[in-house]
């Protein structure tokens, strides 16, 4: 008897504690399992911003001095070749790298995070022990996008440092694909909304690779959807002139440029086909109906509230996929 | 605190959109302490109810009560090995265990946890990918029993096992079984190893229930009888529910479900376990055996026929002067009511802890102990009813 009794553990009474204890311990248990993805995206931010670090601080001065020596020579020709292959061209890249980094998410999330997971049956085992699956969902997209937000605002910050003081050595401006995406949050919003949807897909296709590859696919094309409509995500400015072409000021984002035909914008009319003398030139733009020109453009003031409206977007789609998520995840399971 | 481990009314569970139902009007009831064995062909639907019990899937119809509450409730006190054992490969055996205590911060029990690995001599810090088939089911077992669970389900449990780690694993569940009245369901293909270990049987067929209840009960309630077919008279079998009937030459085995007095030219014996699965897995369209559901009411499988009720004192299968009980007018797992048919000259003798834990003859395994003897000749019949 006294074996049995002795031999019998007893059972811990459940105390107020145990929420903490158990939220610490299923972050334990996230960062156990993705800390070699965690060491690699450490890594890759490091590398990220100390090459900008570098770029700035060493190889931007070295550009600029090489501007100016040549400025103080006759010859022009080395101010583009300087700019861009030193110092422009690693900036572009970054750019991209940095406003791109959302494929690697999508891909780890669909792929690593939660449909491994769901396909060698490892959710399940999380599931089996004292953690719903609803928290067990909670706690992996907490954790990325602790992690991805933490990197991608980095990477960001020292993208703006680095960006600002020598932008005149940069090919792109502000409206470039990549250096538009990373100088504000719309790439950790880019980021976030990668990992809802590779959470999303996971649980659809309950497979690594096929949610890897979709998930990252259907991110990309999202990208490129908002990149085609990055224009129209805010009323631009348009300028008219009734007597001479009108361009977009310095610095702004042309969007569209032509003559006005009665009136109205006509961009497909050939009005520079209009050739001669002054009266021969007028004739022409009257036969053609011009009756003046037009620019429109978004002025580098509207930076932000694009940028933003690209980022409430993201957000909303990442609510949106995160909603779902749940909802299937809660559905399948008891 | 409830006595019914697990309970499913009208359980279904169907996956994808198309007719394909995984188990369908499942109904049965587990009390609590039990060891069951759940039992049936490949792609009848075991792992479907285990996970279904264990909270890893939302049932498509019925439901399913675990420890006297909904499976997601329940998700803390139940221990849950899949079939296949996963396990994160990256992590080490002793990682693996801290991922155990991490997320049971209330309940885990990190010494059993750790006496099950280190009894197969695992390095903790072994990765798991590093390990083989068996090595894993050990560390999965250390798992579920190191946070302590009053259920606990197991999936093919023993399949990659050599038998000398399967006899020291199933010796540690069923002294776990035995210290901590923890309550074990597990599914296998091989019978003959759960009729040691096992006192409750599930035997799950095309899509639901064929057989559920106590082992003894389930053997006492069914016989094989064996005469020359010539000396049968046409329709004798009629009376009984037969399960399984095949003629051999010119002698016909029956394994038929008594419903009176059994003829002794028909020379009764009682089944074995195998004998029973087998034949009810050969013939699915005999009627299954489930308990009723508690309070009345009527079977909960309607494709049973109700039994005729026994006429004055008859005999059980094998037995030849007991009377028997009001057979089956309780439900045939309940704890309380006693056997309702008692085989002749088998002493059945089950020694269970009581709920102090105090008198537990420790067998060999570590478990309450069964034993049966049965003498020879006509004997006499000892109605010997369990302790609760």
């Amino acid at each position: 008897m006294t074996a049995v009794a002795t031999a019998r553990v007893p059972r811990r009474p459940e105390v107020a504690g145990d929420a903490t204890g158990a939220r610490w311990g299923v972050a334990r248990t996230v960062l156990r399992l993705h800390r070699a993805a965690l060491l690699v995206w450490g890594l890759a931010v490091l590398g990220l911003t100390g090459w900008l670090v570098w770029l700035t601080e060493v190889t931007a001065d070295e550009a600029r001095a090489k501007q100016e020596a040549c400025d103080r020579s006759t010859r022009d020709w080395c101010d583009m070749s300087v700019g861009v292959l030193g110092y422009s061209a690693p900036m572009d890249g970054i750019a991209a790298l940095t406003a791109n980094a959302f494929v690697a998410v999508a891909a780890f999330a669909g792929g690593a995070l939660i449909g491994r997971e769901l396909e060698n049956g490892t959710a399940r085992l999380a599931w089996s022990q004292g953690i719903t699956p609803a928290r067990w969902l909670t706690a992996k997209l907490a954790g990325a996008a602790l992690a991805v937000t933490l990197g991608v605002t980095a990477s960001v910050l020292v993208f703006r440092w680095a960006w600002k003081p020598n932008r005149v050595l940069i090919g792109t401006d502000w409206m470039g694909d990549g250096v538009f995406v990373a100088l504000g949050p719309a790439a950790v919003a880019y980021a976030l909304c990668a990992l809802a949807l590779g959470t999303l897909t996971a649980l659809l296709t309950r497979r690594g690779l096929p949610a890897l590859a979709v998930s990252a696919t259907l991110t990309w094309l999202l990208a490129q959807v908002l990149v085609h409509f990055r224009t129209s995500l805010w009323p631009a400015r348009t300028r008219t002139s009734a007597t001479e072409e009108v361009h977009a000021p310095d610095r702004a984002w042309q969007v569209d440029q032509g003559a006005l035909v009665h009136g109205s914008p006509a961009p497909r009319v050939n009005h520079w086909g209009c050739d001669g003398t002054a009266g021969e030139t007028r004739r022409c733009l009257d036969d053609l109906g011009v009756t003046g020109y037009y620019a429109t453009y978004h002025p580098e003031s509207h930076f932000w509230p694009l940028h933003l409206v690209e980022t409430g977007i993201l957000l909303a789609v990442a609510a949106a996929a995160t909603a779902v998520s749940f909802r299937l995840l809660r559905h399948r399971t008891a | 605190m409830t006595d019914t481990a697990m309970a499913a009314t009208a359980l279904g569970k169907r996956f994808g959109r198309r007719d394909s139902w995984a188990l369908r009007a499942c109904a049965f009831r587990l009390p609590v302490g039990r060891v069951c064995a759940v039992v049936g062909p490949n792609g009848a639907g075991k792992s479907t109810l285990l996970a279904l019990a264990a909270g890893l899937l939302a049932p498509t119809e019925g439901s399913v009560t675990v420890l006297g509450t909904d499976p997601a409730s329940a998700r803390a006190r139940v221990g849950y090995v899949a079939q296949d054992k996963p396990l994160y490969p990256q992590l080490t055996v002793a990682e693996t265990l801290l991922v155990g205590a991490d997320l049971n911060p209330a309940r885990w029990d990190a010494a059993t946890a750790e006496r099950i690995v280190s009894a197969g001599e695992l390095d903790p810090k072994a990765r798991i990918r590093t390990l083989s088939g068996g090595q894993r089911t050990r560390v999965a077992l250390a798992l579920a029993l190191g946070k302590r669970p009053e259920l606990l389900l197991l999936d093919e449990p023993m399949a990659d096992l050599d038998p000398l780690a399967r006899h020291e694993l199933m010796g540690t569940l069923m002294a776990q079984a035995a210290q901590h009245g923890t309550t074990i369901v597990m599914s296998s293909h091989v019978v003959a190893e759960l009729e040691d270990s096992c006192d409750h049987l599930l035997l799950i067929g095309g899509g639901g229930v064929r057989l559920a209840g106590e082992i003894d009960e389930l053997l006492a309630a069914h016989a094989r009888v064996s005469a020359p077919a010539d000396s049968l008279e046409a329709g004798a079998l009629d009376a009984h529910t037969v399960v399984e009937s095949r003629v051999t030459g010119r002698q016909l085995t029956a394994l038929l479900r008594p419903s009176g007095p059994v003829a002794d030219h028909w020379r009764p014996t009682a089944p074995s376990l195998e004998d029973l699965v087998l034949a009810y897995l050969r013939n699915p369209q005999a009627a299954p055996l489930t308990p009723r559901p508690p309070g009345g009411g009527r079977r909960m499988n309607p494709t049973d026929t109700p039994r005729p009720p026994p006429r004055g004192p008859g005999c059980c299968p094998g037995c030849c002067a007991c009377t028997v009980p009001d057979w089956p007018s309780g439900p045939l797992s309940s704890p309380s009511s006693p056997s309702p048919c008692w085989r002749c000259g088998a002493r059945s003798v089950t020694r269970r802890p009581t709920a102090g834990g105090s008198t537990a003859p420790a067998s060999r395994t570590g478990r309450a102990v069964t034993t049966r003897t049965r003498s020879s000749g006509t004997g006499t019949c000892t109605r010997t009813p369990r302790s609760p």
